[in-house]
């Protein structure tokens, strides 16, 4: 039934019952889906730039050896320690669905709606996950310390009973979103291809396409991405969402220690970015945004390199907070023009960036074209005739203009960062100006040159076009 | 909904991997520490990494911990790589590498808690197989776990791999003859517990019966 593929007389028989065994074990391993191995890079990214950043080798093999000599020095002690901690380990019991209301746990673990009231799904140490009604979704991983939701469209809610020791995770179209102890409401809409996720307690990590790496959130923060647009929106409901978060707490665990962590401590921008406008009808919620970070698209992953530059440069770093009021306030007390001759290349890009996000469009013309002049041969400087195009679709009437750096973009880089956004962004203005047959040519292009990039939706709505 | 305050995107990364970079342009990249090569090198091979690890370790999550440590490795130590073209073997003997170090760790663990085979502790994290299959395939684990490493690994690569003796013996390192008593002894040891096992009763029945 399942001799190698190259048997030979070497293999040792098999009976039949192992083969098939070994037939099942090879074939229940399914690839990984796009989202893990995209997680699993941003990891390995993030480990490799945390040994770059270490202490130098020397510092590190004396702390070696004093670590060494520690371990055999107490070598009983940790022995002693660890198997205590292995016993409570292994008493802790291992995540099992407890009960599903409203709807049955079907084949390959869809969740299957009995009538139109959702799916609960109770498990057994506390959490809770309520899928709205016509949620399609499904328990993708069952492990010892959790499980894994996935949610190919609508809306769920949960409530995840804090516990160090358990994984709990969500996958909502392309993104990941990693739990703790929390309770947050999160959907996915395939059709506009935007993911919505209100964090009402605790605190998560969200990771996928558009949001660079990864996005920690913390209490009262509703992050919002559109694909189409590689947009990325976290705002802060901070009176609103606080009030509900303390409601919450009342029917949940009470150690939740963890909302005040020092992961909760990395989530983004907690400085004041610029106040937008409250929500109409509201008695003035606190709603602030606070974090705006697309990136480029298809195959444009987030570099350890960037995050490190953003550590270390104060206007990378205030930008990804969202701080550009800084930015563009830090530039005028420098000067302007001495920015613009003598800012590295990195920040005359979050300069040029803070510009566009305040509509300050001739200071962020000013800022790429600088960038252009001064650092011709470097990469950013091609990144700069793309985003000078996106400076032109914040001028009015300047859609002709955008075109022809997105043109200059896509000849010079066809395979570059933002050639998908660039062909997107040309393809929906050629559509703005009324051609529809040329942006019916140009979507054709696109769904072929990028088929799951963020203007795939758009590109198939037009290429259906009679 | 949340106000709007910018459609453009920022450009705090760049990218910039040439698409269709060959094995050895994509090695000088690790050399030379570059990101993009970092990056290809996970688009190349991860899949491969990470199929290869579960099947040997038989959990996903443990997996992606494995191909972590693999990359990791392999980024660091790509100056170690003599020759060029052969990135693919190169990679694949860190997973060689790596694996047989964590059932190393596994068996020590085991022994130093006296606990029960990993397999029967940690079952296979799917919901695809019916409940059936996972029942069958955690109970496979655990006889899996009671091989030695070089055995167990041994075993996976060749039947599940697919790998040739040859492969094998060049990847581990070890002599043609060792891998095939290594072959030999896995094969012979798991078909008895397959038989012995009472849980697999049925389905040791279902196909055919205990061997002769």
């Amino acid at each position: 039934m399942t001799a190698p593929t190259d048997s030979s007389p070497d293999d040792p028989p098999e009976t039949p019952a192992l083969a098939a065994l070994v037939e099942l074990r090879r074939a229940a391993v399914k690839p990984h889906p796009p989202a893990d191995l995209q997680r699993g890079l941003v990891a390995l990214r993030s480990r490799i730039a945390a040994e770059g950043s270490s202490r130098p080798a020397l510092i590190r093999g004396a702390l070696f050896g004093a670590a060494v000599l520690v371990v055999l020095l107490g070598s009983m002690q940790l022995v002693a320690r660890f198997r205590a901690a292995s016993r409570k380990g292994a008493g802790q019991p291992p995540v099992t669905v407890q009960r599903i209301e409203g709807g049955a746990l079907v084949e390959g673990g869809y969740l299957n709606e009995a009538g139109r009231a959702g799916i609960q799904v109770y498990f057994n140490e506390g959490t809770r996950f309520v899928l709205h009604p016509r949620t399609r979704g499904r328990l993708r991983e069952i492990t010892r310390e959790g499980a894994t939701l996935s949610i190919e469209e609508g809306a769920a809610s949960l409530n995840v009973k804090q516990d160090p020791t358990r994984r709990w995770a969500v996958e909502a179209g392309p993104f990941l979103v990693t739990v703790k102890g929390t309770v947050f409401d999160v959907s996915w809409d395939p059709t506009d291809e935007r993911f919505d996720l209100k964090l009402h307690r605790g605190h998560v990590v969200v990771s996928g396409p558009v949001v660079g790496g990864s996005i920690p959130l913390g209490a009262g923060q509703h992050l919002a991405i559109r694909l189409p647009l590689a947009e990325t929106v976290i705002t802060e409901t901070a009176n609103e969402e606080t009030g509900r978060a303390n409601d919450d707490r009342d029917d949940h665990d009470d150690s939740d220690q963890d909302d005040h962590g020092p992961d909760a401590r990395a989530t983004p921008a907690r400085a004041a970015p610029p106040a937008v406008p409250a929500a109409p009808g509201r008695a003035a919620p606190a709603r602030r945004a606070v974090a705006v970070r697309p990136q480029p698209d298809s195959g444009g992953e987030p570099t350890v390199a960037g995050a490190r530059r953003a550590a270390a440069r104060p206007w990378p770093a205030l930008l990804a907070a969202g701080q550009w009021d800084r930015i563009l306030a830090d530039a005028e007390r420098r000067g302007v023009e001495a920015t613009l001759e003598q800012a590295p290349s990195e920040d005359l890009f979050a300069l040029a960036d803070a510009a566009r996000y305040s509509h300050r469009v001739d200071l962020a013309s000013a800022a790429l074209l600088a960038q252009r002049r001064r650092f011709p041969d470097s990469p950013r400087s091609l990144d700069a005739v793309f985003l000078l195009g996106r400076v032109a679709e914040l001028r009015d009437g300047e859609g002709g203009r955008a075109m022809a750096f997105y043109d200059q973009y896509l000849g010079q880089a066809p395979d570059g960062p933002y050639a998908a956004l660039a062909m997107g962004r040309k393809m929906i203005l050629t559509r703005d100006e009324g051609d529809r047959a040329k942006a019916r040519r140009i979507a054709r292009e696109y769904l072929v040159r990028f088929p799951t990039a963020s203007y795939a939706a758009a590109a198939r709505a037009l290429a259906r076009e009679p | 909904m949340p106000n709007r305050l910018s459609r453009a995107p920022l450009a705090l990364i760049v990218g910039g991997a040439p698409r269709d970079a060959s094995d050895a342009e994509l090695a000088a990249g690790l050399i030379a520490r570059q990101d993009w090569a970092l990056a290809e090198a996970w688009r190349r091979f991860a899949p491969m990494v990470l199929r290869t690890a579960e099947r040997v370790i038989g959990t996903r999550t443990e997996a992606e911990d494995v191909a972590q440590e693999v990359f990791y490795q392999v980024f660091r130590r790509a100056r170690t790589l003599r020759e060029p073209d052969s990135l693919r073997s190169f990679v694949y003997s860190f997973v060689v590498r790596v694996l047989k170090s964590e059932l190393r760790r596994r068996k020590r663990r085991r022994l130093l808690f006296l606990g029960a085979p990993s397999g029967a502790e940690d079952p296979l994290d799917t919901t695809a197989a019916d409940v059936e299959s996972r029942e069958l395939l955690i109970r496979f684990n655990a006889l899996l776990d009671r091989l030695s490493p070089r055995d167990r690994l041994v075993f996976v690569l060749r039947r599940m791999e697919a790998m040739t003796i040859q492969e094998i013996a060049a990847t581990m390192d070890l002599s043609i003859s060792t891998v095939k008593r290594a072959m030999a002894h896995a094969s012979r040891r798991l078909a008895h517990w397959v038989d012995t096992d009472p849980g697999l009763a049925a389905f040791v029945e279902s196909h055919g019966g205990r061997s002769p």
